[in-house]
């Protein structure tokens, strides 16, 4: 009972995260129609942002978090005039060209944080006994840092202008500018949140895992997958896949140790064979 | 000499020369890369020969991404296969080259497995999911104790070949270019006869590719384990050079590195990808000390490519020299004030001459007495919108049929369905008799059904000829097996195809364009291509969605031309028209659909005047002017 | 699928013979200059290489070529080369290394070199991936290096070994897997004790002194890992003990919950981490994230700095390390080194630096025994070298192990001290 808890609780938090990346992800898929694979070093970038401001410059976590995804929020905002040409290209050089954009940031990662990498100790580090079982506290602070983020998202896009004017771009472009939406702010915006949440997904597991320039890597393949799991372009697709993708990397590292990885993706591989579509259905953009 | 003919002369002597040149450039780069070694060091000529080991890797993939369109993120994993498997079985005391064939059949396997989750996606999921999958070879072997795990298998045996000491990296060298020159032979082999064409008709459109008889699912299939065999051969010439197997050579920044060279030498081009490769791999090497630069820079390159290029630097030169022609040429025309006119316009299709066929395409000369096309009780629902409602249909054999009706009515719908695209929510469909309802599009294909598209569906990287020879094509894909054991059946077939394809085009005046791609041709050329197309299939029923629209007045009398030609030669024909005035003069028989019903089924002059037909088209005004559709004259 | 306007082939045939041209114009200016390589040395590079295409021997024709043309000019540069990871995750450990070497050589080189001759220092990145090293064994042979120091992974220095033993170029490498002296290469030298002396003594004191009885396992599957599991087994049960707990890990794994959750379950008293030093503080740090109260103890990665600053001081408390250089403040030799080391990068030196210092002088000695001179020679002059060294006493075996022996040490305060015993 132990050890099934303690997986399951900490595959949700490591599902937590991958939401988080598939959530920024699918945004500004949504609102740009940019499937963007250089979205996990942008998380890796906000890694080492936070590791810096905490531990460096000694700011509380919380504090470091928020400093961090303001900061590559802004460094979005330079990356999506960068990528804005490849808005127009179809999916495969798409996937191709922001792979390469992707290979950039890790190597400048590099160049600025070096290779060794930085290993970033958890804000809370005192396991909890809940009913005898040994929880990780630190996967509690994952998940329900998580849940508000994307409850956050939900009220920005739902019930806020700049949500439904991003929301309205999505479904039609030039509608959305005869209505005197500005289409190139609200995509910028959507850029910016959609690094912001990486951001935040890379400082969550800043203390989980290990930050090194490949990290963008792992946590990038994971949250695509996540968000093809849940359903692509489904941002409520994007947390379901997230839980459902961390749970399976959970329990498949709990019994396959080493070979995780290799079960995981094969029965990744499966589950997109038998439902393409995913858990959700997907929501295709239309690309004028 | 007429200026056309004078055209066409010169165009084909140009041609001459040019292949001519180009045999000249090749043989120039294969002696120079024979005289290569003596210039390096023992260093440079490792590093040549890894070079061209990633050459031969980045030729699978220009087969199955750049040819065939499949994305392959895997590719770093068939090479890991040969490698690995290679290395296994001479440290278990094989030899060399037995364990090397099982290598890539093993290879070859492994691209069966990976190829099964393109048959249910594509694109960018299939990137995610073929990445994954590298992952998931990557981690098996970093754990497993029969690949030696992290640190992998050393001390590998030189490969024996003849009493030739491979041990040497300049022999070595020499080993390996026999084998890049084969496989770049066997490859562009490949690309150019049926099989090839095949692929590239799928990469360019899936959907025309399988409604002329495409097997879209086993030439994915093929497409991954071409893909495979190439990464197999490279892995195998890795072990052999190396020595060495570890996971590390086999990662994803590996795989990343050589997507980069086969995008940034040219995804279409099998010696672009190559020729990407190897620019690569001498460039990380110069850059060696320097790593993180490197990759910035192979980095940014593959997105000012993808931006910029994305046929990548096999692109570009001809781009410039092409720009510089233009330009040159203006100032002369300028200077001495003529033009080309012929050049300026876009190139057009010789008119067409009327022929009465006698013993024509079709595969039964005799009229048939059975029904060509029934169908019954067909319904078809999208998540709510009805498209189709209850529509029966029956058209005999040899009959020129018109469907009309306002847009939306669910004309294309039924189009669709008759010809395998969507599977109908209820009733049948059934084509000379054979049961239709849930085939495939290239199933139906295979039965006689034809089709061109509404909005025009040509393969727009492959020439005219080519088009119409992948539809000519009437084998399954398993006959490919002739291209690993008997090449010179596939040479030979080509050749028969060929003339039947220069025959057809002939036919329909395409003969003068047979070498263009369909981008420079005019409108209605376009839609003559494609009938032709479709009518090198051999069809028994012709589906004909909207081929007048867009067309100007001769070109529509001529396409009336082309309509009773293929019917006289034993062809239905089924066409969707908005022109009354072409289906008036053309149809035997009308069936007018509205909201995705059936509204009126008689010959043309009596659902003219029918009042529900009328108030479909016009609404339901009373007191409309009674006007009746002009007839076309013909 | 190419575009049939026949003219884009015929510049793209152009374009490649160009290419062509300029790779072979380049590489023949390859042929005489390497990446910082000297005069002498090119020139016998040359020679060698002109011959090449007849024979394979080329590198050994080179190397002998170099010890010929050494005894005749007197004042050409004696060229080492370095090949550690410069980038990578093991970075810093190739650092220190680096810092370590060119310490000694420096020192050499001012007090008049060997016998008048500078030693000339090259380092080459091998960023801990054994494929890169192979490359850089076969660039240091073809460029003329008599003698390699290094690399620090034993899964490199295992792989370049076939290079380097045809060749006859000996490397003293950082490395203590006993995968190494296992090869039987006559021109591999370790300037570590292996892992068995590592574990052997750790085994001793965990289960004699310490008196711990459930003993839990978590190491690997690296060169490294794997040659630590392997060892500390063996020592453990020639003391009849079981671990209660056999978890392997993969090298760049970083997150171990699973493992450690299953751990826990057996309530061990100590912990043995067989890894590297990144690989081994986040073992810990989670180890203490998870509830495991365990002593941690391990061989010399446990005893570095990047141990302690990557698990947390708090978390590397009372580590356990066996380990042949404890501190700096050892003995008089230790003292002067650091303060060297000190005067020379600002820092304070460790195991890493001062084995690396090691594994220099003796190269140095054995250089100065041959008059600069390389292949078997060199290799001979180094196994006979006896030298009192920072980590212990040289004495190489036919195996190419030089110490025997390690000390223990427990880490307080973020800092290692030694063991009361």
């Amino acid at each position: 009972m132990q050890l099934f808890m303690q997986t399951l609780v900490g595959g949700i938090g490591f599902g937590a995260v991958y939401a988080l990346v598939g959530m920024g992800f699918t945004i500004v898929y949504r609102t740009m129609g940019l499937v963007n694979f250089a979205h996990g070093q942008i998380a890796m970038i906000g890694a080492f942002l936070s590791a810096t401001f905490f531990l460096d410059t000694k700011l509380p976590f919380a504090v470091a978090a928020i400093m961090s995804m303001a900061a590559t929020a802004v460094v979005g905002l330079v990356i999506e005039g960068i990528l804005r040409p490849l808005e127009a290209r179809d999916f495969d050089l798409m996937l191709i060209g922001t792979l390469g954009f992707g290979v950039v940031l890790e190597a400048v990662a590099t160049r600025i944080w070096g290779a060794t990498g930085r290993a970033v100790p958890a804000p809370v580090d005192r396991p909890l006994q809940v009913f005898g079982i040994i929880i990780r506290t630190y996967d509690l602070v994952v998940i329900g840092v998580g849940a508000v983020a994307a409850v956050a998202v939900w009220v920005l896009l739902n019930r806020t202008k700049a949500g439904a004017a991003m929301q309205a771009v999505a479904m039609d472009r030039d509608a959305a500018t005869s209505v005197g939406i500005r289409v190139g702010r609200s995509n910028a915006m959507a850029f910016a949140l959609g690094a912001g949440l990486a951001a935040l997904a890379g400082t969550l597991a800043a203390p989980l895992l290990y930050v090194t320039p490949s990290l963008g890597s792992s946590l990038g393949i994971k949250g695509f997958c996540a968000a093809i799991l849940g359903g692509f372009g489904n941002i409520n697709g994007a947390v379901i896949g997230g839980l459902a993708f961390g749970i399976l990397d959970g329990f498949a590292a709990g019994h396959f140790q080493q070979y995780s990885d290799t079960v995981t993706f094969l029965v990744f591989a499966i589950a997109i064979m038998v439902r393409p579509t995913g858990i959700l259905g997907e929501l295709t953009v239309n690309r004028a | 000499m007429t200026r056309k003919a004078a055209v066409t002369r010169k165009a084909a002597v140009t041609r001459k020369a040019a292949v001519t040149r180009k045999a000249a450039g090749l043989v120039l780069i294969a002696v120079l890369a024979c005289l290569l070694p003596h210039q390096l060091n023992v260093y440079w000529v490792h590093v040549a020969d890894v070079a061209v080991i990633y050459g031969i890797l980045a030729l699978g993939l220009a087969l199955t991404m750049g040819a065939a369109g499949q994305v392959n993120l895997a590719q770093v994993a068939f090479f890991g296969v040969g490698a690995y498997g290679s290395a296994i079985l001479t440290t278990h005391g094989w030899p060399f080259w037995v364990a090397a064939l099982v290598a890539l059949v093993a290879a070859g396997l492994v691209g069966l497995l990976v190829s099964i989750p393109a048959l249910r996606v594509q694109s960018h999921y299939l990137g995610i999911v073929t990445l994954g999958l590298s992952l998931a070879f990557t981690n098996l072997v970093t754990n497993t104790a029969l690949t030696g795990q992290a640190d992998g298998l050393n001390s590998l045996v030189v490969p024996p070949l003849f009493g030739l000491n491979l041990s040497s990296d300049y022999v070595y060298y020499y080993v390996e270019l026999a084998a890049l020159a084969l496989c770049l032979a066997w490859a562009a082999f490949v690309v150019h006869t049926r099989l090839g064409r095949r692929l590239r008709a799928m990469r360019d459109d899936p959907l025309a590719a399988a409604s002329i008889g495409a097997e879209i699912p086993y030439l994915r299939i093929t497409a991954f384990v071409l893909g495979a065999a190439f990464g197999g051969i490279a892995g195998i010439l890795y072990a052999g050079l190396i020595r060495y197997v570890s996971p590390a050579s086999f990662s994803l920044s590996s795989m990343f590195f050589v997507l980069a060279g086969f995008i940034i030498g040219g995804r279409f081009s099998l010696l672009g990808a190559v020729g990407g490769a190897v620019f690569l791999v001498l460039l990380r090497e110069e850059l060696s000390n320097y790593e993180a630069y490197a990759q910035i820079l192979y980095g940014g390159l593959v997105v000012v490519i993808v931006v910029f290029a994305p046929t990548g630097l096999v692109g570009i030169v001809p781009s410039i020299t092409k720009a510089i022609k233009r330009r040159t040429k203006a100032v002369r025309d300028s200077r001495s004030g003529a033009s080309d006119e012929v050049q300026q316009t876009r190139l057009g299709a010789a008119p067409y001459q009327a022929v009465r066929l006698t013993n024509g395409g079709s595969s039964t000369g005799v009229a048939d007495s059975s029904a060509a096309l029934v169908v019954e009780h067909l319904t078809k629902r999208f998540r709510g919108l009805t498209a189709l409602e209850d529509v029966d249909l029956l058209v005999p054999a040899g009959q020129i049929r018109g469907i009309v009706g306002p847009n939306g009515s669910g004309k294309t719908t039924l189009f669709n369905i008759i010809s395998g695209i969507y599977t109908p929510t209820d009733g049948t469909t059934e084509v000379f008799g054979f049961r239709a309802s849930r085939a495939t599009s290239y199933r139906l294909a295979r039965h006689g059904v034809a089709r061109t598209f509404q909005n025009l569906r040509l393969f727009g990287r492959l020439t005219v000829r080519d088009n119409v020879l992948v539809a000519l094509d009437q084998s399954r894909t398993v006959w490919a097996w002739r291209y690993f054991l008997w090449p010179f059946g596939v040479l030979h077939a080509d050749a028969t195809m060929r003339q039947d394809a220069d025959e057809l085009l002939s036919m329909y005046g395409l003969s003068d364009v047979a070498d263009s791609l369909p981008g420079v041709l005019s409108y209605g050329s376009q839609r003559r291509v494609e009938i032709a197309r479709a009518m090198a299939r051999r069809p028994r029923i012709l589906l004909l969605d909207e081929p007048a629209a867009g067309l100007n007045g001769q070109e529509m009398h001529q396409l009336a031309e082309i309509v009773r030609d293929v019917r006289a030669s034993g062809v239905t024909v089924v066409l969707i028209e908005h022109n009354m005035g072409l289906v008036m003069s053309l149809c035997d028989q009308v069936t007018v659909l509205a909201n995705g019903r059936v509204i009126a089924d008689s010959t043309p002059e009596v659902v003219a005047y029918d009042e529900a037909v009328i108030a479909a088209y016009l609404g339901d005004s009373s007191d409309d002017n009674g006007s009746r559709p002009a007839q076309v004259n013909t | 699928m190419k575009v049939t306007t026949t003219s884009r082939q015929w510049q793209l045939a152009v374009a490649a013979c160009s290419v062509l041209v300029v790779i072979s114009g380049c590489s023949s200016s390859k042929k005489t200059t390497g990446s910082s390589t000297s005069s002498a040395g090119a020139a016998a590079g040359t020679t060698a290489a002109g011959s090449a295409p007849a024979s394979g021997s080329a590198p050994s024709s080179a190397a002998s070529a170099a010890g010929a043309s050494a005894t005749v000019s007197d004042t050409s540069p004696i060229k080492i080369a370095v090949i550690d990871a410069q980038s990578g995750q093991s970075s810093s450990l190739g650092k220190w290394e680096y810092d370590g070497v060119k310490l000694a050589v420096d020192q050499a080189n001012a007090a008049g070199g060997i016998n008048g001759r500078k030693v000339e220092l090259t380092v080459f990145d091998d960023q801990g991936d054994p494929t890169v090293s192979t490359n850089l064994a076969r660039k240091a042979v073809s460029d003329g290096f008599i003698a390699v120091l290094g690399p620090a992974e034993s899964a490199d220095a295992i792989a370049m070994s076939p290079i380097f033993q045809q060749a006859k170029i000996p490397y003293i490498t950082s490395g203590q897997s006993p995968a190494m002296p296992k090869l039987g290469d006559p021109y591999l030298f370790l300037n570590s004790p292996t892992s068995t002396t590592y574990d052997t003594t750790l085994a001793n004191y965990a289960v004699k002194t310490a008196n711990f009885t459930k003993i839990a396992m978590i190491s690997n599957n690296g060169a490294y890992g794997k040659g630590e599991h392997d060892a500390f087994t063996a020592a453990l049960k020639a003391l009849n003990v079981t671990p209660v707990a056999d978890q392997i890990v993969t090298p760049d794994q970083t997150d171990f919950s699973a493992a450690l959750t299953s751990i826990r379950q057996k309530n061990p008293d100590a912990l043995f981490i067989g890894a590297e030093e990144v690989e081994s503080g986040l073992i810990a740090k989670q180890a203490r994230g998870l509830g495991i109260k365990a002593t941690i103890i391990g061989a010399a990665p446990t005893s570095t700095p990047i141990f302690v600053q990557t698990a947390g001081t708090a978390n590397a408390e009372g580590a356990v390390s066996s380990t042949p250089y404890l501190t700096n403040d050892t003995n008089a030799q230790t003292k002067a080194f650091a303060a060297a080391y000190d005067a020379a990068y600002g820092s304070e030196p460790e195991l890493h630096g001062a084995k690396a210092y090691d594994g220099a002088e003796i190269m140095l000695q054995g250089l100065k025994t041959t008059n600069g001179a390389g292949g078997q020679a060199l290799d001979d002059a180094i196994r006979a070298v006896k030298y009192q060294g920072l980590v212990g006493n040289f004495a190489f075996d036919s195996t190419g192990v030089g110490v025997h022996e390690t000390q223990i040490g427990i880490i307080k305060n973020g800092v290692l001290t030694a063991a009361a015993s």
